[in-house]
């Protein structure tokens, strides 16, 4: 059963994976580069292609607050968002997750003010990374369509809240080709959500009550192993949406990483023109591979560590930057690689931080650079 | 097919944007890949505004800006500056919206030249400023792709009003652009 080929920007073709999900409750409140998202929907709605209850909510606090209720109530709940309003919902995503409502939510990453921007860069969900929601990272419209579908079916296995990056610009705002899968597939793949747990007066149960120091530490404990599960859960969501749908992307992927003298570790839309630029240097004779991080949260130890054993050099872009330490990727692939005795040396290159031009001649500039040079313990600005 | 990439430059108004779209939206009907997008966020009336499109037989995998176009149409002389031009070969073909000819703009460098004058075209075909339709036939027309047929039903498709007079503009930008003359061709 083949989908339906459509051109429409990485929004709209996110909307058109929301769709897909049926989700009941849709919380929102306008951002950029967001907003063409929740107007898809909204036009769905309209034209009644989806049964949704909207509801839009007086601030980004607001619609989060409203999508932990709705989820609770044992409904499927979507929104979306970006920069300064995932910011403002920084409180509500540590009590999503605590409150284990398996709600997803895109954000398109935006430049966080101070200054004014709206370019892409990655700082502002990757400073979200320990609020306990599973983060994918998407590099194309096609991949965030069906990285939604499958971040629900993880979600709601585990029951932790989910959410699905695309960048600003490059993606958000992008025509491109894209596939949508029939209902029919998307039903098979993703059923119903019926949690036995929910907020319902027959049942007669609670959430958030106060607790005792025990309590909340067994309550942490449960939420870390959930995390936890939530890697095997979403290899097996990925492996059957291929089986089902044709297309899988795993939790990282490794592009012609044979015997490399060097791999470049990236994330979201810088890997598609990092793939160029990998063809471009084997073809010059060079070894080069790309590891893609596509589950960022959790992180995905083990697959990165074996897909690193005996490879000499990883040269590190992130699209991202915290002051004091650098790019967030830099950091927890320093951290994952300790101790290997047969791991990389990591360069970390801070590259298109701010939303700057990244083509794929300074990406292969940046590898031949990582190839002469030893690794610096600081990340390096890369322009 | 080797990847065909395009700037459109216009003024925010003009309809830059919109001829983006039209042709993206034309290559996707004859089966290619597309990768299609514009300046955005801080864009206004009369500000300038780029569009940047992308086609391929196979999917784009690119996401960063257009250094070497193979075609750049430009709404309006005045936005013909330095920083536009700059990835510009002898290749490149530089389609300019302008009553002049194409020797007039000869000194801004070693491009293939084409002027049409779409708000002639737009005026006698009763749209008024709106020039994108004829810029957008044209411009099929010089590249010989895709077929004027194909062209011409999705100009139609993508007007929201005045769909005859949209494709009957695209028609004779099409048609001056097949019969004219090219600069350094």
């Amino acid at each position: 059963m083949s989908g339906e080929r459509i051109l429409v920007n990485g929004n709209h073709a996110a909307a058109y994976g929301v769709r897909l999900a049926r989700p009941m409750v849709v919380p929102v409140y306008p951002i950029t580069p967001q907003t063409p998202i929740v107007e898809k929907i909204s036009e769905f709605q309209a034209e009644g292609q989806m049964e949704v209850e909207l509801v839009t909510a007086e601030s980004e606090h607001s619609a989060m607050s409203a999508c932990i209720t709705a989820s609770l109530t044992g409904v499927r709940v979507f929104t979306a968002t970006a920069s300064q309003g995932l910011m403002l919902m920084h409180e509500m995503l540590h009590y999503a997750s605590g409150a284990r409502a398996p709600i997803v939510m895109v954000n398109v990453n935006r430049t966080i003010g101070s200054p004014w921007g709206f370019w892409p860069d990655q700082t502002d969900s990757l400073a979200q990374r320990d609020t306990g929601w599973i983060q994918y990272y998407c590099e194309s419209g096609q991949e965030s369509l069906d990285t939604i579908l499958q971040a629900f079916r993880v979600a709601e296995k585990v029951l932790l809240p989910a959410m699905v990056v695309h960048e600003a610009f490059y993606v958000s705002h992008s025509l491109e080709v894209v596939e949508v899968p029939a209902q029919e597939l998307a039903d098979q793949f993703l059923p119903p959500f019926t949690p036995p747990h929910r907020l319902d007066p027959e049942i007669k149960e609670s959430w958030g009550n106060t607790v005792n120091q025990d309590m909340f530490y067994r309550h942490r404990k449960t939420l870390g192993e959930a995390m936890d599960n939530a890697l095997a859960a979403a290899k097996e969501a990925d492996a059957d949406y291929r089986a089902l749908v044709g297309r899988g992307y795993g939790i990282i992927e490794e592009y012609r990483c044979d015997n490399p003298e060097i791999i470049i570790a990236t994330m979201g839309s810088m890997t598609g023109t990092a793939r160029e630029a990998v063809d471009e240097l084997r073809a010059e004779g060079l070894a080069v591979g790309l590891l893609k991080v596509k589950l960022f949260r959790p992180f995905p130890l083990k697959d990165v560590r074996r897909a690193l054993t005996g490879v000499p050099k990883v040269v590190v872009l992130d699209r991202n930057f915290a002051p004091g330490t650098g790019g967030f990727l830099h950091q927890e692939m320093k951290a994952a690689l300790y101790g290997m005795s047969d791991g990389p040396e990591v360069h970390g290159y801070l590259a298109g931080v701010g939303g700057t031009n990244i083509p794929p001649a300074k990406i292969k500039d940046m590898v031949r650079e990582a190839l002469a040079e030893k690794a610096a313990a600081e990340p390096v600005w890369k322009g | 097919m080797q990847v065909l990439q395009f700037i459109v430059q216009g003024r925010g108004g003009q309809g830059a944007q919109k001829a983006g779209e039209i042709l993206a939206n034309i290559f996707f009907s004859e089966g290619k890949y597309v990768q299609a997008y514009a300046t955005y966020g801080g864009a206004r009336r009369g500000t300038p505004v780029s569009s940047f499109i992308r086609v391929d037989d196979k999917p784009i995998r690119l996401r960063c800006n257009i250094e070497n176009p193979d075609v750049i149409l430009v709404f309006d002389p005045s936005l013909l500056n330095e920083t536009l031009l700059k990835g510009a070969g002898e290749k490149t073909l530089v389609v300019i919206n302008s009553t002049q000819a194409p020797e007039e703009f000869a000194a801004l460098g070693k491009f293939k030249i084409f002027t049409i004058d779409g708000m002639a075209i737009a005026q006698a075909n009763r749209l008024g400023r709106i020039v994108n339709s004829a810029l957008v036939g044209a411009v099929t027309g010089l590249l010989g792709q895709p077929d004027i047929d194909l062209v011409a039903k999705v100009v139609g498709e993508t007007s929201p009003v005045k769909v005859e007079e949209n494709i009957n503009s695209c028609l004779d930008g099409y048609r001056m652009a097949r019969e004219g003359r090219v600069l350094n061709a």
